[in-house]
C-alpha cells in the first residue's frame, strides 16, 4: 500500500517541483564556475578550419550576418562570438550586418568586447574600427536586400552609410570598390528559419558562392543538416554545443586566451540533459510499476 | 548619468524584467502580461525607426531633398543633383496606398499594393525554390555502395542506403494516387511513418534543448550580472 501511494505521488509530481530541480542542475556549474570538456562536433571542426585556412588578402573580407535577438542570445551570440574573435584574430576584415532589427545592440558590442580582450592579451598591436570590421547595422528589405548584394557593383554604394551613419567611402574596408567576389567567407548567425533560406536563394551569382557557414539553434538543427550534407553549407555551428567545440578549439590553438561563456552554458546544459533523462526514465519505471501493481490488485 | 549607472540601472531593469517573464511558471499574472506587451512594443517601434535610420532616410530621403550635396565657402558644390531621384517619389506613393485599407470607400485601392506585393514575393519564392532544392535534389542521388582505395566503406554505403530507403519511404507515405493494398505496400508506408516520427523525436529533442540554452543564459544574468548589480546598488559587498 505503502509503496502504492509513493508511486502514486512520484506520478503526480507538481511541474513546479521538477522546474526547481532543473534551475538547481542548471545554476550550481555557473555558480561554481564547474566546467566540462566538450563533446567534439566535426562540423564546428569544419568551419574552425575554414576560417583558419584564410588569409588577410588585401580586397578580401568576411561577411557575418547576425540575424538574431535576445530571445535566442544564449545560442547565437556565443557562436556569433567564436567565429568573430577566430576571424579578427586572423585579421580578416569582417562586415557586420543584420536582417534582424533586434541584431542591433549584439552587432555594437560584441566585436568591441572581442576587441578589448584581444588587446588585453597582446598589448603592442591594436584592433580598429573600419579597418578590422564595419558594422552596416540593420538593413530591412529581408530577400530583397540579400538579393541586391550579388548584383552591386560596389558594396560601398548599396549601403551608403554604417550603422553610425559614417559615409562607407569613408572607411579603409571600403577603399577597395567590393563586390561578391570580395567576400571570402559568408557566416550567417539565426534562430530564424527565413532569413537564413534568402541567403542561401540569392547569396551568390552564376560563377561565384562564397564559403557559405551557419550557426543555428538546437530547434533548427535537424533542418539545417540538409543544407550540410546537400553542400549548401561548408560548416555549421550546432546550437551551443556547436559554439562550445569552437571556442575549445580556440582556446587550444590560443592558450593564452580568455574564456568565453560558451564551454560554461554547454556544461550547464548537458548537467540538466542528464536530469531530465533521469526524471524520465524514473517516470516511465514508476508508470510501468504502478500499472503492474494495479493489475496485480484487481 | 555616468555609463556605470546606466550599464548598472539598465541592469537592474533586464533581471526585473526577466523575474516577471519567468513569474508565468508560478502562475498567469498582471506583471507577466505587463512585462510581455513592453516587449512587443519595444520590438516594433524600434524596427520602424531602425528602418527609417538605415534605410528610408539614407537611401531615399537624403538624396531626394539633396542633403547630400554640400555647398562650399566658394558657393560651388559637391555634386550635381540627380533628377532621376525623383522617380522615388512613384513607389513612395504606391506604398502609401496601403493606409486606404483603412477607408471603406477606398478600400480597393490598398488590395493594389496587396496584390503587387503577393505578386512580387511569389516571383521571388520561385527564383529562390529553385536555387534551394535543385541543389538538394541532385545531393538525394547518392551511391549506394561506396567504393574507398579499393574496398567497400561499409559505414558511408550503410548511411546512403538508409538515407536512401528514408526517402523513398517517406514518399511513398505521401503518394495517394494509388491506393497501397499490398502487405509490402502497407508495410513501406507505415516505414515511412515510422521514421518520420524519429525525425520528429529528434526536432522534440532539440527543442528542449533549446529551450534549456536560454534558460541557461538568463540564469547566468541573474546570478552574476544582476545579482552583481543589486549589491552595488544596495552596497552589500563589492561587484562580483
Amino acid at each position: 500500500m505503502k509503496s502504492r501511494s509513493k508511486l502514486r505521488s512520484l506520478l503526480n509530481l507538481d511541474r513546479r517541483v521538477i522546474f526547481l530541480f532543473v534551475l538547481l542542475a542548471l545554476a550550481w556549474p555557473l555558480l561554481n564556475k564547474y566546467t566540462i570538456r566538450p563533446a567534439r562536433m566535426k562540423s564546428a571542426d569544419k568551419l574552425f578550419k575554414i576560417v583558419d585556412e584564410l588569409k588577410p588578402e588585401k580586397g578580401k573580407v568576411a561577411f557575418v550576418a547576425f540575424d538574431f535577438g535576445p530571445n535566442t542570445k544564449a545560442e547565437n551570440a556565443s557562436q556569433a562570438q567564436v567565429v568573430v574573435e577566430h576571424l579578427m584574430r586572423k585579421r580578416i576584415p569582417i562586415i557586420l550586418f543584420s536582417q534582424y532589427v533586434l541584431a542591433d545592440p549584439f552587432l555594437k558590442s560584441i566585436p568591441e568586447k572581442i576587441k578589448l580582450s584581444l588587446e588585453s592579451e597582446f598589448p603592442e598591436e591594436k584592433w580598429e574600427y573600419g579597418k578590422d570590421w564595419v558594422n552596416l547595422g540593420y538593413r530591412p528589405g529581408s530577400a530583397l536586400i540579400i538579393q541586391s548584394i550579388p548584383k552591386s557593383t560596389n558594396l560601398a554604394e548599396t549601403f551608403i552609410i554604417d550603422a553610425f551613419s559614417t559615409p562607407l567611402k569613408e572607411l579603409p574596408i571600403f577603399k577597395e570598390k567590393l563586390t561578391l567576389k570580395n567576400i571570402t567567407l559568408l557566416f550567417q548567425v539565426t534562430g530564424l528559419v527565413g532569413t537564413f533560406d534568402s541567403y542561401v536563394q540569392f547569396f551568390q551569382t552564376k560563377d561565384y558562392r562564397p564559403q557559405f557557414s551557419h550557426g543555428c539553434t538546437s530547434i533548427t538543427i535537424p533542418e539545417a543538416y540538409i543544407y550540410l550534407d546537400s553542400g549548401q553549407l561548408n560548416g555549421l555551428l550546432e546550437g551551443i554545443a556547436g559554439a562550445a567545440w569552437y571556442s575549445y578549439r580556440l582556446s587550444d590553438e590560443y592558450k593564452a586566451r580568455e574564456e568565453d561563456d560558451a564551454v560554461l552554458i554547454n556544461t550547464g546544459l548537458g548537467i540538466a540533459h542528464l536530469l531530465l533523462i533521469g526524471l524520465i526514465i524514473l517516470g516511465n519505471i514508476s508508470g510501468l510499476i504502478s500499472k503492474r501493481i494495479e493489475r496485480v490488485a484487481t | 548619468m555616468t555609463n556605470q549607472t546606466l550599464i548598472l540601472w539598465t541592469t537592474i531593469m533586464g533581471g526585473v524584467c526577466t523575474l516577471s517573464i519567468f513569474s508565468f511558471l508560478i502562475k498567469e499574472n498582471p506583471f507577466y502580461r505587463v512585462f510581455e506587451h513592453i516587449f512587443i512594443g519595444i520590438a516594433a517601434g524600434l524596427g520602424a525607426i531602425q528602418g527609417f535610420r538605415y534605410f528610408l532616410w539614407p537611401q531615399i530621403l537624403v538624396p531626394l531633398f539633396g542633403l547630400n550635396i554640400v555647398q562650399y565657402p566658394d558657393g560651388s558644390f559637391s555634386g550635381e543633383y540627380n533628377p532621376y531621384v525623383l522617380l522615388y517619389i512613384a513607389p513612395l506613393l504606391f506604398g502609401l496606398l496601403y493606409y486606404f485599407i483603412y477607408s471603406k470607400k477606398h478600400g480597393w485601392l490598398a488590395k493594389l499594393v496587396i496584390g503587387f506585393s503577393l505578386g512580387a514575393s511569389a516571383g521571388l519564392s520561385f527564383k529562390g525554390f529553385f536555387a534551394e532544392m535543385l541543389p538538394q535534389l541532385s545531393s538525394s542521388f547518392k551511391s549506394l555502395v561506396v567504393m574507398a582505395n579499393g574496398t567497400i566503406d561499409w559505414a558511408s554505403s550503410l548511411s546512403n542506403m538508409l538515407f536512401v530507403f528514408t526517402l523513398l519511404a517517406v514518399m511513398y507515405y505521401f503518394f495517394f494516387s494509388i491506393k497501397a493494398e499490398s502487405a509490402t505496400a502497407k508495410k513501406f508506408s507505415a516505414s515511412g511513418r515510422w521514421l518520420m516520427m524519429v525525425c520528429f523525436g529528434s526536432f522534440f529533442g532539440s527543442t528542449v534543448m533549446a529551450r534549456l540554452a536560454l534558460l541557461v543564459e538568463r540564469l547566468q544574468f541573474l546570478l552574476i550580472d544582476w545579482a552583481s548589480a543589486i549589491k552595488t546598488l544596495f552596497s552589500f559587498g563589492p561587484p562580483a
